[in-house]
Formats: C-alpha cells, structure tokens, sequence
C-alpha cells in the first residue's frame, strides 16, 4: 500500500473510531491503554502493516510504521516511548529467531495480548555495554542464566524478555542473545522510582533462569551483532514517532499561551525541523534499501538536542508551570526529557562514534 | 542528470573555482560552463551545487544575483538591491571593483539606497547551500589540523574535548544540509537558511578553537572563511532575523507546520 493511502485510510479510521486514553495518568492505566490500542489497531490490520507475512504482518516497507506511528502519538493516543518498543524488539526477533518461535511469539507482541522488555544494561556495564557479566551457561538442552539487569523499560508488565548474557569469553564475541519468558522461576523484577514520577524501569534479578536451547536468539556470540543491528531500528520509525510526538508538544505550548517570545520559539522550531528532514531523509534511505550504520548518530544527537531545547523553553515561557502545576503533563515531560541525552546511548557516546566514524579522526 | 554527470559537472565547477580569478574571472568562467542554461533548466540541481562549492573552495562569483532575479522573472546578468540584516540593502556589484564590504573584502558588496522587495526563497536556498559549503571548508581545515599536530607526545585528534567540538559541528552542517535539501516553499526557505547559518557560527566557532593560534593567523585560511560566514548570514535575513520571523509565524498560526511528509 502507498504511503499516502495508508495515511489517508488511518486518519479516517482513526476519526471513526474513539480510542482517546481516559484521564488516568498512572503507568498502569497507560500500559493498559497501549494494549487497548494496539489490539484495536490490530483487528483493524492498521498494525500489520509493514511487518513481514511470516509474522502475521501484511508486508510492505517500515514507511507505513512510522506513518501510523505518527498518527497515534499527534493524537496522543499512546505513551509515544512505549509505544515505539516494538520497533526494537520486532525485528531482532524476526532477524534472529528461529521462524516458528518468530512466527508463534510476535503476533502476541503485536496485537497488544502481552508487552516484551529487552534486557541489556547492567548496574556495571551502562555505556560500555560489551562488558555485560550475566552469564548463560549451558546445561543439558538448555542454559542457565544469572545476572541483573537495570533500565528495563516495562519488565513488570512484561511476557518476555530479549536477553543479552555472556556465553563465551570477555568482550563483543562472547555475548548471546535469549528470549526469555519473564513467568520462569527465578526470574524477579523491581520497578525503580524514577525522578520524573513514572516507574517504567525496573531492576531485573536472573538466579538460575532455564531457558531452553531453542530460545537462542542466533547462534552463540550473536549477542553484540544483535545489538548493533538494532540501532538502526530504533533510530527511523522510533524517532520519526519521537519527532511527531515533539510536534505536538511545541503546538500543545502555543495553545496553552505561552509568553509569545518569537526568538525562543523559532529556536525550537529551527531544531525541531532539522530532525524531521534528516529522519524523513534517513527513512527513504531504508526503504530504497540502504544500510543504515554510525551517520544515525546525527539523527540520536540533533533529536536530543531538540528535545531538551523544547521542554528547557517551555519551562521559561510558562513559568511556574513545570514547578506549580497540578497538572503533571508538563513537569513529566521537562523531567523526562533530562534522560534524553542519556538513553539509547549518551550523547557523548554519540560524539564518540561520529568523532571516529564519520569524521575519521582516529582513536582517542 | 544522473549521478555519473553530476559528478562530473562537480569536478569541472570545483576546478574552475579553484583556478579561475575570484570574481568577475569566475563569472565568465562559469557562464563558460553553462551557468545561465543550467540555472534556467535544471535549478534544482545547479544551485545547490555552485553554490556549496562556492563555499567549500572558497571562491567568489556574484550569482546570487542572477538566482533572484529569475526567481523575480527578470532578466539574469544583472545587479539588484538585496535586503541585508538590520533593515540595510546592499548590491553585489559585478563590475569587479574592488571595494569589498568592510569585513569581507572579497564579498563587493556596497550599501545602496533600498529597493523594490524581491522574492526571497529562492536566494535563501542559494546563500544556505553556501554557508554549508563553508562550515563544511572550515571543519576540513580544522580536522585535518587536529589530525597533524601533535601536543604531549599525541594527535590533537586524540582529545576527546576537541573531538566533540568537531563533531558537534559535524552535526550542525548535516541538519543544515537535511534542511535545504528539503526546501521548497518560503517557509522552508527561511528555516533553511537559518539553520545553515546557524550551522555555519557554530562550525566558525569549534573550529577556530580547534586551529588554536595558527587559526588565528592570515595566513591560514580560516579566518576567510569565518569572515564570509558571517557577512553572507546576514544576507536576505540572518539567522537572528529569521528564527524570529519563524517564531512569529508560529504564534500568529497557533501551530507549527510540518514541512516534510514520508
């Protein structure tokens, strides 16, 4: 189907039927509302376009994800963070599982009948993530795994779980990569208290997890391969979503009669128009079939900055709003947006890469 | 034109640039090579080309007279007054005389009384794709820089605060370039340019520290280009001057417009 019918048949689909997320605020109530959205989406086959048929998905280029995508988070009909979960965990798991086990799990994920985490950071391996310790180790026909992870979006909502563990040796050739169930024994997760107020992370202790052979994502030492492959997933529809999201927000400041400071405003505009071109520009690279690698950095960095510089203007041209108000909307999304050089790769990690691959200046 | 062609007429116009006199030597040059057809026929592909190529070599030639004059369908070839930063109009004169505008003695721009309003998108597209061009020739200049000289026994290259200045200017030029890219309309063109222009201070900026003292010697080449940075950011609006028009917009539409769709 064509960008711009698929456009057009879900903006009149979503006129014609109401999924507007109720008053609740509460992580529940819109863990709830994602799920009711998605199987809506679903039944309607809006979600499965896109996605390859092996998975119960209709085929077509990922253009049409980013288009619905952005369809829900203009309407806010979704938490647009996990909302954009499974433009991760989709096609590592496509790429990656064995086809029956793709085929018989994600269409679940999809349809909003269960959510998955993924399961990367440590308490001890943030940035340089290739250092992981929770270690899998074989036993019988199977592993056993042990180790914590940290910074796992959803894990107390969540099915499953893509796992990276140490297999082998130290360092990128000794990490594989699990699809775990999250009901196994042993398996506990604790939500951490965040300072913006909404718990969507959580801690996740793994003390002698089974987890059966053929739940190997890959082959052994995949793990890193897995990871980077995912990156570029993450940054084109997830960030197209990001960016429509971030649209709303600055019309959200404009109707809630912000100080009209034309300078302030027009900033925000300028960098908020930047990302859009350059993610529009990334996307038809992809669907031409283009191998997206480390110049997405630039797209991570310029999306980043236009966050911050949207809710730090907001802030000054509402004042006392992020600090007074009864209403949350504004101080949750000023707190949010702190991490937004954090996640995903910090932005010094970000200049780090752009600093060695794009502009070839070597090791440091 | 297909890419093979492309990249030939990008080597022919980079090496007329880099060997043709500066100004009206380059001109004539360029109407050697086709300038008037090209801009006639194929604008889309021509403009952004000479135009970042101007500012990647460093040369000078005045056609950005000729790009607003066929966008205000009159005759190219021609001078017309241009509305400059601060509510100043300027010409680029063509006659090759010699006085330059005070801080960039290339560029011969001089004050004029002010003229009829022109049509501006098409001229600021133009200057964007210049002022690209420029940043990008300023963070080569300083990369290669970073690159030779050693301090404490090591590459500047090695040092991660030079290394991040670097690359923040590395992504300022590739959100400029996105953004021209994607101009069509006179919004687009307005936000276009201000985010090259913007692109191209903040290039001038990391740059110039990363050269250190030798930057700041005439007899490297940065300062020329950190001087055409700024007098061409101030040509048909600057930066300044054009994020607030934009802000402007947004209040009077109560909406921020997305220029570009997949």
């Amino acid at each position: 189907m064509r960008t711009a019918e698929f456009r057009q048949g879900v903006r009149a689909w979503l006129d014609g039927n109401d999924l507007t997320p109720p008053p609740d605020h509460s992580l529940d109530a819109q863990v709830a509302q994602l799920a009711r959205v998605r199987a809506a989406l679903w039944d309607a086959d809006w979600m499965r376009h896109g996605w390859p048929r092996a998975v119960g998905g209709l085929g077509g280029d990922g253009t049409l994800r980013a288009v619905l995508g952005e369809e829900v988070a203009s309407r806010a009909l979704a938490e647009p963070g996990i909302w954009s979960m499974v433009e991760v965990l989709v096609p590592t798991v496509v790429d990656y599982a064995p086809p029956a086990l793709a085929a018989e799990m994600v269409p679940r994920l999809l349809s909003g009948r269960e959510q998955w985490c993924q399961g990367f950071s440590e308490p001890g391996s943030g940035s340089d993530l290739a250092s992981l310790s929770t270690r899998a180790v074989p036993d019988g026909d199977g592993w056993v795994v042990s180790g914590q992870k940290v910074w796992t979006s959803l894990a107390q909502y969540a099915a499953r779980c893509v796992l990276l563990a140490r297999t082998g040796g130290p360092g990128h050739a000794g990490i594989s990569a699990f699809l775990v169930d999250m009901d196994s024994p042993g398996v506990t997760v604790r939500p951490l208290r965040t300072m913006h107020g909404v718990d969507e992370f959580a801690e996740v202790f793994l003390d002698g997890v089974r987890v059966p052979a053929h739940r190997m994502l890959g082959a052994p030492g995949d793990g890193w391969r897995l990871a980077m492959d995912l990156l570029p997933h993450e940054r084109s529809t997830c960030f197209w979503h990001r960016v429509a999201h971030l649209y709303g927000t600055l019309d959200r400041l404009l109707a809630d009669g912000c100080e009209p400071d034309p300078d302030a405003l027009g900033a925000v505009w300028l960098d908020l128009h930047s990302v859009r071109c350059r993610s529009a520009a990334t996307q038809r690279r992809q669907a031409e079939g283009g191998r997206l690698g480390p110049e997405t950095s630039v797209d991570k960095i310029l999306l980043a900055t236009a966050e911050q510089r949207l809710f730090d203007t907001a802030r000054e041209l509402l004042p006392g709003t992020v600090e007074l108000a009864e209403d949350a909307t504004w101080r949750t999304g000023y707190l949010y947006a702190r991490a937004a050089t954090i996640y995903g790769g910090t932005a010094e990690i970000q200049r780090n890469i752009v600093a060695r691959r794009l502009l070839g200046l070597g090791k440091e | 034109m297909d890419s093979a062609e492309h990249g030939l007429l990008e080597e022919a116009l980079r090496r007329t640039m880099t060997t043709a006199e500066p100004g009206a030597g380059l001109d004539s040059a360029l109407a050697g090579l086709g300038w008037t057809q090209m801009l006639a026929e194929e604008p889309d592909t021509a403009v952004p080309l000479v135009f970042r190529l101007l500012g990647e070599t460093g040369a000078r030639a005045a056609v950005l007279n000729d790009v607003v004059l066929r966008a205000a369908g009159r005759p190219v070839g021609g001078t017309l007054p241009l509305p400059y930063a601060g509510g100043v109009w300027v010409e680029w004169a063509r006659d090759g005389s010699p006085a330059g505008s005070a801080l960039d003695p290339g560029l011969p721009l001089r004050r004029v009384d002010p003229g009829e309003a022109v049509p501006l998108a098409a001229g600021r597209r133009a200057l964007g794709w210049w002022l690209l061009g420029t940043g990008r020739a300023m963070l080569e200049l300083a990369r290669e820089h970073v690159l030779d000289r050693q301090q404490f026994g090591r590459p500047l290259a090695s040092f991660q605060a030079l290394r991040h200045r670097l690359a923040e200017a590395f992504v300022a030029l590739e959100g400029a370039e996105a953004a021209l890219a994607a101009a069509e309309d006179d919004t687009g063109s307005l936000l276009a340019k201000a985010v090259a222009g913007r692109a191209a201070l903040t290039a001038a900026r990391h740059c110039q520290q990363a050269l250190g003292g030798i930057g700041f010697t005439a007899e490297h080449a940065l300062h020329r280009h950190v001087r055409r940075a700024l007098v061409l950011d101030g040509l048909l609006g600057s930066t300044r001057e054009l994020t607030r028009e934009a802000g402007a917009l947004l209040l009077r539409e109560g909406r921020a417009r997305r220029l570009v769709d997949l």
